[in-house]
């Protein structure tokens, strides 16, 4: 009965899992639509680096870099490019520094993996702790 | 000039008194005196008053605009107020150095004075550790950071201070940070000699809880106090940003936040007693991953302005020497120190604490791995990436999800075993829960099924934590502490949809609509101030009920150094601020203009005040027995 009761216990929690991951790996589609409006400017204004000022984004700077990458970017979607291809197109330029998504690539596959293999850690850890003695 | 030099000589005092302590404490402990000797209590009094001359000595020379030190001269200048000459102390690297020496001797006194009932060998072993990283400090301090380093010939004037750190909320932030940030260093001790002297017990989970509490009020109202200031200063309306310097005041926070609830589980169960250690040294190790962070200025950040790899080299050093330590005492005295009887049931407050400091160390870690990840990037592989919000988003809205409902379960567990019932209370909050998350995310009018599911996770753990408050035995603490998280939360979430700003390039006279609301730039008039000359601008807003309202923000041109700063104007109410703030275009008449509004901020700031009002209700609730 116990036997039971711990396996679906088990499932329970590798379901919930799933369930999480899969929702992590959704929510980063959302953004992406194809209208233009000042709303998507400033999404993708706030998601680039401005590179001669010391940790801010684009979008708040006032500075000559950034209010000339706004009217590039302006002009960009008013082109009818889509955000992954004018963030493609910056990366090209100027190097994985200038977006503050670091996305998922050769060089940052740990960096995403191995918070959520500590989680799995964890976790396990945690199960192993509780069911010990039964 | 002389009180300068009283200064250094009283920190090359204190450094021998460390060593006096040292040898001190250690020949005490083979004797079999019941309490400690006056002689050592008297010498950490007299440590603390070294450095304590030392400190006054810095903010008088930064007083008298003592140009023959080389740190007053770096970061004063005389038309600068008074208020800014002090703060001036510790708003650079020498000065923030020797503040955190101030506070590493002074919780150590703190910690003698408030231990006197417990044992002998703990609170001198105690000593010995503490004095460890009190040299360390020293020697730190003495070698490549002294604040009373002499320039000559002598100048007459000074370079000044940075203008965005000339502001009121960041005078106090960093001695109200460093008491949480370095009060941590006491942990760490006191858990390394709990462990060599056998006291990892109900007791010591008791005693030291206290200086959990106030590392982590004080750690919380100084990351509110930064929060606050990035708000109005940096002139863009936001209040984080997952800045490395933000992250690693975050990190120490999460830490102690799950030490909090480990400890209690110590402290009613005798459970635990590992992972509590593990916890109090990870901890106090990312207090110092912090300061080698900041201080080695190997960080790309605005609040970076110590640049010099000896000093990263020699605390990273020193970390290492510090861990290694740790945890060899945790080797040897593993199996004599934790023995454990206890099982742990699956429905249990030991279990929720369990899924409380799993989530908890999941965040730390997405944090701690983001902040670093780069720059082992970019030493290893010279390949530069920025990890910015996007990452902590991804990695870290899904989880918050369990996690608040685990976190609106638990304080309902009971210790040892829980019967669950659902009563008809329980599924009327459900209920009212999902109600009140529709409409929410129906009048935001977002589609995103994460966000819902967000909404709902929050606003369950609120009215679950209200709900608490009819309990009989109540602990207001923890209510507390959660209802100004699921506030918090819930603010933040709202702010961040709900924000709406318009950007405009416009001459005196014209103006512009933001939703219902007319802005109107009326006039700007220049000011002139000790220490710096100010454009301000008039602006009136009509909102869609007519009424209006007067902002006037400022561009701020200062002498020394020749900066310019924009401050912004706010107008705040309960549901929202408006917020403003003009900037210069270059050889032209017009200006530009950034008009937000910002829902629900001062909630933000509310709910944080209500989080640590429940910390200090847990500070001066006195031996009553209540759970978490």
């Amino acid at each position: 009965m116990t036997r039971m009761f711990l396996k679906s216990k088990k499932l329970l929690i590798i379901k919930i899992l799933i369930i999480f991951v899969l929702i992590t790996i959704n929510f980063k589609n959302f953004a992406i639509s194809s209208t233009y409006s000042e709303e998507q400017t400033i999404n993708i204004t706030k998601n680039l680096r401005c590179l001669i000022c010391q940790g801010q984004t684009i979008h708040e700077s006032n500075s000559d870099f950034a209010e000339s990458m706004k009217k590039y970017i302006k002009s960009e979607l008013e082109d009818g490019k889509t955000n992954e291809e004018i963030f493609s197109s910056l990366v090209k330029k100027y190097g994985q520094w200038i977006v503050y998504d670091p996305g998922i690539s050769r060089n940052t596959l740990l960096l995403w993996s191995l918070p959520l293999l500590l989680f799995l850690i964890g976790g396990a850890i945690i199960v192993k702790k509780i069911f010990r003695k039964i | 000039m002389i009180i300068s030099q009283l200064g250094h000589y009283s920190l090359i005092f204190g450094l021998l008194t460390s060593i006096l302590i040292f040898f001190n404490s250690s020949i005490q402990i083979k004797k079999n005196d019941a309490i400690i000797s006056d002689k050592t209590t008297g010498l950490i009094g007299f440590q603390f008053f070294f450095v304590f001359i030392s400190f006054i000595s810095l903010i008088y020379s930064f007083l008298i605009s003592d140009f023959s030190n080389e740190t007053v001269y770096n970061n004063s200048h005389t038309t600068k107020p008074l208020f800014y000459k002090i703060t001036g102390t510790w708003g650079n690297h020498e000065g923030s150095l020797l503040l955190w020496l101030l506070v590493l001797t002074g919780v150590l006194l703190g910690f003698i004075f408030k231990s006197k009932n417990e044992p002998k060998k703990y609170r001198l072993l105690t000593t010995i550790f503490h004095q460890i990283i009190v040299i360390g400090f020293f020697v730190f301090v003495l070698k490549t950071s002294n604040p009373f380093n002499e320039i000559f010939p002598v100048q007459t004037e000074g370079l000044g201070l940075n203008p965005i750190l000339q502001d009121p909320a960041l005078g106090i932030h960093p001695p109200i940070l460093y008491l949480g940030y370095v009060g941590t260093s006491i942990i760490f001790s006191a858990a390394l000699a709990s462990m060599m002297s056998n006291y990892v017990n109900k007791i010591w989970a008791k005693n030291i809880k206290f200086w959990i509490l106030f590392s982590w009020i004080f750690l919380t109202g100084g990351i509110l106090l930064g929060s606050i200031w990035a708000y109005y200063e940096l002139g863009w309306g936001g209040f984080w940003f997952w800045d490395p310097v933000e992250n690693v005041s975050l990190m120490p926070w999460l830490s102690l936040t799950a030490l909090l609830h480990c400890i209690v589980t110590l402290e009613k169960r005798e459970l635990l007693k590992k992972w509590t250690i593990v916890l109090c040294i990870i901890t106090f190790a990312l207090s110092m991953v912090g300061t080698f962070l900041v201080r080695s200025g190997i960080l790309n950040s605005v609040h970076t302005f110590a640049n010099d790899p000896s000093r990263g080299i020699y605390i990273l050093t020193f970390l290492l020497v510090l861990i290694l330590l740790s945890f060899v005492i945790f080797i040897i005295f593993e199996n004599k120190s934790f023995t454990q009887k206890s099982e742990i049931f699956i429905f249990s407050k030991e279990t929720a604490v369990l899924i409380n400091n799993w989530f908890i160390l999941y965040f730390l870690s997405v944090v701690l791995i983001g902040t670093i990840y780069p720059i082992f990037l970019d030493v290893i592989l010279d390949e530069q990436i920025s990890v910015g919000p996007p990452f902590y988003n991804k990695l870290i809205l899904p989880f918050l999800v369990p996690f608040v409902i685990f976190m609106s379960i638990g304080p309902s567990m009971k210790w040892i075993k829980t019967n669950f019932r659902i009563g008809i209370k329980s599924l009327l909050v459900i209920i009212f829960t999902l109600i009140l998350s529709f409409i929410t995310v129906y009048y935001i009018g977002e589609k995103n099924i994460l966000i819902l599911l967000l909404f709902i996770g929050f606003i369950y753990l609120l009215l679950k934590s209200l709900d608490q408050l009819r309990q009989k035995t109540k602990n207001f603490a923890q209510i507390f502490s959660h209802i100004g998280f699921s506030l918090l939360l819930i603010s933040i979430l709202l702010n961040s949809f709900l924000s709406k700003e318009i950007i405009k390039n416009i001459q005196v006279g014209e103006s512009f609509f933001l939703k219902n609301e007319k802005i109107i730039f009326k006039k700007i008039a220049i000011e002139k101030e000790k220490n710096y000359e100010s454009i301000i601008g008039f602006f009136e807003i009509l909102d869609e009920k007519n009424k209006t309202i007067n902002l006037q923000p400022e561009i701020r041109i200062y002498n020394e150094p020749d900066m310019a700063t924009s401050e912004a104007s706010i107008k705040t109410s309960l549901f929202k601020d408006r917020f403003i703030t003009i900037n210069i275009i270059k050889d032209q008449n017009f200006f530009n203009v950034r008009y937000q509004h910002k829902p629900f901020m001062i909630w933000v700031w509310i709910s944080t005040l209500i989080i640590m009002l429940g910390g200090l209700f847990a500070i001066f609730r006195k031996n009553k027995e209540v759970n978490i």
